[in-house]
């Protein structure tokens, strides 16, 4: 197989090719604040590549393996999207395609800034935080996503708001990776209640490779919801840093509902006293690899997060669930819990679940747990016994597994449209190997 | 109604009912006695289809029906109801959407038509008040944290609910207080008409202090070894099962 030309890593790959070539023509180019990250992000990728199995934190999920080919940076979708693609409609504040910002609707109290178009001009707060978390030692492809950045957006959020994240990558005639970057700024006290959407099709196999930094200033509330479901070919990498201020609140709710594989990176700074986090998972699919990999950082007193991580897993799909929690010296009274659960509805699925506890500071609270397993047969005869035929009575106990993962996390509407989507995938997989 | 001809039931591979043969007509209400082990739980999950539950020989008819071939939502379509021994909690499942979905599910089956919500609310409040049982236990997931009492009435719920024709119990006198008890067998003497046949499972006579049997049998190691009247049963109170199971 080509792919394991990618998996000797003395030899430049072609993200690094990309770079050598292009740099000079890169948004911001000659932007010396830029170009010193990006040459800092393009040397913390170099130092792993394209990850394999031997880097620890992708140990389960082997990315440079799933490659079929080199990928060609995608190019700004020039078409007309909406006639080409009836998938394509889309309503929300914010669409990117393949990584470039394609349409704005503008939102009252938000500042916009299309890094494709990044110049002399770029305003501060963008200058202040653009990039800074982009270069964790596990995280290449999060590097990778600022030193090759060709698209994406800056947002503040003055005031409180919704907004709506679209990203979709049409069909390509032939293998593309995107690099595309988001900023987020709340000021301090504000709230926005964020939704991000996934969505691609095509037959050729596509790498979108997301940075997102998330900035929440002290008494900033942010709940997110990602909605990630992409064509059965799509590879997928999300490399998300949030930084907490001081009482900042950040709660997510995650969904993975298909990929070839998906990796979503999450390094969550509790960076000052009283802030919280929660992150709650929810993994449906039947074929693929959906990987979610997490790192608590309790950096200061008082911190709270709850992590609430849920798969389904039928036919020969994976999910990978990893945790670490770092109670960092002097972080007292820190609160952490974290829960892994997979239900395995085929002799083929699988579940891998990591925690790991990192703990340096005295009088904390720090608890995880772990459960893998199949469908319960007392309750499925229970409900059949009823009435009710095999493949709902499956349905619902499915969805009790999910519930208490996304009850309080969404708002009504975007509650159901989760639900919709659970119910797709579900219905797939009944019809499949459920 | 129910007509079982020479069962014979393994699980994994290990017989555990060796040959029953039992009728229970149309309007009465059989029991069947039995020490653990006896096969009683056996029997009522075949009766209800459950996998794993190996039928090796002789046949279960229903209704002139039959039954061995059939799912156990079949079954259930079909009017068999079966009450658990030990009802199952589901969390996340709310007992009422729980209720709708089965009554659905059946009526859907027999090709009649749906319930909306609102008449499934007004149909399970109706039964709900006869068998004492407040509404926030139905807006709370199905047995989830219900103590054992509650359990078995949410069982009568449903057997009230779905009004089936041949009604299993099994053990549903097992952990139950006497007041619990005397409401549960009410509920059961509601539902006796003769169109209704009931098969009581039990191990003690107690519960058939309240719920007085057409037929007793007595099913030890697997086979039925003795049948009479509701006198059988304060017999075996008596002088316990040894007695009767040597004396046949």
């Amino acid at each position: 197989m080509t792919a394991l030309a990618f998996r000797r890593d003395s030899k430049p790959d072609f993200v690094q090719e990309d770079f050598a070539r292009h740099r000079g023509s890169l948004p911001g180019a000659g932007l010396a604040w830029l170009d010193t990250r990006r040459r800092a992000a393009m040397d913390a990728f170099a130092a792993t590549g394209i990850p394999t199995r031997r880097v620890e934190a992708w140990k389960y999920t082997d990315l440079a393996n799933a490659l079929e080919s080199e990928l060609e940076p995608a190019t700004p979708f020039s078409g007309d999207l909406d006639e080409e693609n009836a998938f394509a409609a889309s309503d929300a504040h914010l669409l990117l395609v393949n990584g470039f910002l394609h349409r704005t609707r503008p939102v009252d109290g938000l500042d916009i800034v299309d890094l494709g178009a990044l110049d002399a001009d770029a305003p501060d707060w963008v200058k202040e935080s653009l990039g800074l978390m982009a270069a964790g030692r596990d995280s290449p492809l999060g590097a990778a996503s600022l030193a090759l950045m060709r698209g994406g957006v800056a947002v503040r959020v003055r005031e409180h708001a919704t907004l709506h994240v679209d990203f979709l990558t049409p069909p390509h005639d032939r293998g593309a990776v995107s690099h595309c970057r988001v900023l987020l700024v709340l000021e301090e006290g504000v709230r926005l209640s964020l939704l991000e959407t996934h969505r691609g099709e095509g037959v050729h196999q596509t790498l979108a490779n997301i940075g997102m930094e998330l900035v929440l200033k002290p008494g900033a509330r942010l709940e997110h919801v990602r909605l990630q479901a992409e064509a059965s070919k799509a590879l997928h990498v999300t490399s998300l840093g949030a930084r907490l201020e001081r009482e900042a609140e950040y709660r997510a709710l995650y969904a993975a509902l298909g990929a070839q594989l998906s990796r979503l990176d999450v390094n969550v700074q509790l960076a000052a006293p009283g802030a919280h986090a929660t992150l709650h998972n929810v993994a449906v699919l039947n074929a693929g690899i959906a990987d979610v990999t997490t790192v608590m950082d309790h950096a200061t007193p008082h911190g709270t997060s709850r992590q609430l991580f849920k798969s389904v897993v039928g036919g020969r799909g994976r999910s990978v669930n990893q945790g670490r929690v770092v109670v960092r010296e002097g972080a007292v009274k820190s609160d952490s819990h974290q829960l892994f659960k997979a239900l395995l509805l085929s002799p083929r699925a699988e579940a891998d679940a990591k925690p790991e506890l990192e703990i340096f500071a005295d009088d904390v609270v720090c608890g995880h747990g772990t459960a893998i397993g199949s469908l319960d047969e007392d309750a499925l005869f229970y409900l059949r016994s009823r009435g009710i035929a095999e493949n709902e009575a499956k349905g619902l106990l499915i969805r009790a597994f999910l519930e208490d993962a996304i009850e309080g996390l969404a708002n009504e509407a975007v509650h159901e449209a989760l639900w919709q989507r659970i119910d797709a995938s579900l219905t797939s997989l009944e019809a499949g190997q459920l | 109604m129910l007509e079982i001809d020479d069962l014979h039931v393994a699980v994994d591979g290990k017989e555990i009912l060796k040959g029953i043969t039992l009728s229970v007509p149309a309007g009465e209400v059989h029991a069947v006695m039995g020490p653990n082990g006896s096969g009683k739980s056996t029997l009522s999950y075949t009766l209800a289809g459950r996998e794993g539950y190996e039928v090796t020989s002789g046949r279960i008819f229903y209704q002139g029906e039959d039954l061995t071939t059939l799912l156990p939502e079949q079954r259930a379509a079909k009017g068999m109801f079966l009450a658990l021994q030990y009802p199952v909690e589901i969390p996340g499942v709310v007992t009422l959407t729980f209720l709708k979905t089965a009554l659905n599910a059946q009526r859907r089956a027999r090709g009649e038509s749906e319930l909306d919500a609102m008449r499934v609310l007004r149909l399970v409040r109706e039964k709900a008040t006869a068998l004492k049982i407040p509404e926030d236990m139905l807006k709370r997931p199905l047995n989830a944290g219900f103590s054992g009492g509650e359990k078995k009435r949410m069982e009568m719920l449903q057997m009230a609910l779905f009004e089936p024709k041949l009604a299993i119990l099994d053990e549903t006198d097992s952990g139950l207080d006497i007041d619990a008890l005397k409401l549960v067998a009410e509920g059961v003497n509601a539902l006796r008409e003769p169109e209704r046949a009931m098969l009581v499972i039990t191990h003690y006579q107690r519960l058939l202090s309240y719920i007085v049997p057409d037929r007793v049998h007595v099913l030890a190691a697997g086979r039925i070894v003795k049948s009479g009247g509701a006198d059988l049963a304060l017999e075996l109170e008596k002088s316990g099962y040894e007695g009767v199971v040597e004396a046949a």
